[in-house]
């Protein structure tokens, strides 16, 4: 733009505007752009996440302090009765848990949105279809990855180590971000479909019910032996027995492969919903 | 029609009975409005499944790691399964009156011939509706896992009074701080730290024993864990006025701040 220098006489027809640059057409399908675009929303999010102190303290300060409080009240007790240090349950399972949360408020979000016109305002924009659903996950994979690393943070204050090195331990962090893509394609598909007041009461239960029934906050067998299935096999357990698996001690391949049948089978089911969801939100949208 | 001779304004009311505003048929009125709510929009499901959630959520994971202390966690844990749906009271009455406060339902109020203390009263009763019903329903649950009145009659009452009781006073002071913040979401948030905070640095998940020395003083002395205390010995042997007065010094003393700032924070006008 700077390139154009503008000659002594036009000033005058332009009424002191530079003329706008030509740009070549492009097509809002084009895989480039999807790219493109999705990391233009995913920023988007992200700035106004960073700029909103509500979110700030949801995604940092509360998982802090909820892996602070479960290991000074229960820590020790749980010890003492298994035998293992109960942190290496606390801190995957606290990620998984900020991860969730973080996701309803993102959906929150995505209705206000909606709620707005921003989807539709969006929708009539030569913009890639899928570029605001894409750019949302990104930035809630983005988001995940930073809970996950303050969780990791303060876990290693409170003596959380990684026992099997580098690899093991980016792999583990992995996890979470990969338990969130899937949770949050879900909620989305959920939240086009349902009002707000009942989704946050119906997910709330039923992320509190998953806190309480898995594995990381103890062990398998201190469950009552008619609930040891369920909860060994519910995505968060799978989730954190793979995570502990690769940072402590404990099996990784069962797991892991289970973890990743909960995220693909989560993304298979929601996927289709989630987007015609999202497309009927940006078309019907104020 | 006697209105068209003479055209005054003042006839145009004429055949309308004079108004007797009265505090309480408003009070009822805008109580019954908001328990309606509750009763049709599901709150009150809510209210009666969320006990059930930290009934089981606490109990069945936590029972075997407390047989190590020698523990039955089923009379243990129930104080806290109280309070913790007490808190729930509190925080919905909060959301209701930031809400209120939010959408100008208060400013209108107050141009109206209403009594000064009606809406924060009726917003009051009808948490204490809600909170009779999660008393129940958690003493319902409660009695599914074992958890039982061995004190006898009196002691189980004053436990349910006493309950209530706190529920209410944490609900006043929600309220003073929802009308004051009018903002539903920060609320919520700034609500559930201390919730979280107190809640679970209290005696009513683990004995004082099973926390770090350095904790224990709080642990021991916060009102949480001495509303614990009073709510077990009701529950089990009946509760001596060495144990209870402390908790009871606490109810007093937060009454005493909370109802001034709430009902300052309810008719001051903004």
């Amino acid at each position: 733009m700077s390139t154009t220098t503008v000659p002594a006489a036009e000033p005058d027809s332009w009424a002191g505007h530079q003329p706008l640059p030509t740009v070549a057409p492009r097509s809002e399908r084009a895989l480039g752009i999807w790219v493109q675009q999705s990391l233009i929303q995913c920023k988007r999010l992200l700035i106004g996440w960073m700029r909103d102190p509500s979110t700030t303290i949801q995604t940092l300060v509360f998982p802090a302090a909820t892996l602070i409080m479960f290991r000074i009240v229960l820590g020790d007790s749980i010890q003492l009765a298994t035998g293992r240090p109960a942190i290496y349950g606390f801190v995957p399972m606290v990620m998984l848990v900020a991860a969730m949360s973080g996701s309803i408020v993102s959906a929150l979000g995505f209705k206000v949105e909606k709620m707005t016109g921003l989807l539709g305002r969006f929708h009539t924009m030569p913009i890639h279809r899928a570029a605001g659903l894409t750019g949302r996950l990104l930035a809630e994979a983005v988001r995940v990855l930073i809970t996950s690393l303050f969780v990791l943070a303060v876990g290693v204050c409170l003596g959380f180590r990684f026992w099997y090195g580098f690899p093991a331990a980016v792999a583990m962090m992995a996890i979470p971000i990969l338990f969130a893509v899937g949770f949050a394609v879900m909620v989305t598909a959920l939240a086009t479909l349902t009002e707000g007041v009942m989704l946050v009461s119906i997910i709330g239960i039923v992320q509190t019910l998953l806190m309480f029934f898995n594995s990381g906050f103890v062990p398998v067998y201190a469950y009552p032996t008619w609930l040891q299935a369920t909860v060994q096999n519910q995505p968060m357990s799978t989730a954190i027995d793979a995570m502990r698996g690769l940072s402590y001690d404990g099996p990784i391949a069962t797991p892991l492969w289970k973890t990743v049948a909960w995220t693909v089978g989560m993304i298979v089911v929601f996927a289709y919903p989630a987007v015609r969801g999202y497309r009927r939100a940006a078309e019907t949208g104020a | 029609m006697t209105a068209v001779d003479n055209g005054s304004a003042a006839d145009l009311f004429a055949g309308v009975p004079p108004a007797r505003p009265h505090s309480f048929a408003q009070w009822r009125a805008l109580t019954g409005r908001i328990v309606w709510v509750m009763a049709t929009k599901g709150e009150l499901v809510v209210a009666v499944i969320v006990p059930l959630v930290f009934t089981l959520g606490f109990y069945l994971p936590l029972k075997y790691v407390m047989q190590f202390k020698g523990i039955h966690y089923e009379q243990f844990v129930m104080p806290i399964i109280v309070l913790q749906t007490m808190s729930f009271t509190m925080m919905s009455n909060a959301q209701l009156a930031a809400f209120e406060a939010m959408t100008g339902l208060n400013t209108r109020m107050q141009t109206m011939p209403i009594g000064r203390m009606v809406p924060l009263v009726s917003r009051q009763s009808a948490g204490f509706v809600r909170s009779v019903v999660s008393l129940i329903a958690a003493l319902a649950w409660g009695h599914m896992i074992g958890f039982r009145f061995v004190a006898g009659w009196g002691q189980a009452v004053l436990f349910c009074a006493f309950s209530l009781a706190v529920g209410t006073v944490l609900a006043i002071g929600a309220d003073g701080l929802g009308s004051l913040t009018k903002s539903p979401e920060s609320l919520s948030q700034a609500l559930t730290l201390p919730t979280l905070i107190f809640g679970m640095l209290s005696c009513g998940f683990v004995p004082e024993s099973g926390f770090p020395a350095w904790v224990r003083p709080f642990v021991r002395n916060q009102p949480i864990s001495q509303f614990s205390f009073a709510l077990r010995d009701m529950a089990d042997h009946g509760v001596t006025w060495q144990v209870f007065w402390v908790p009871l010094v606490w109810l007093i003393g937060a009454a005493v701040v909370f109802t001034p700032f709430a009902v300052w924070a309810s008719v001051r006008r903004s």
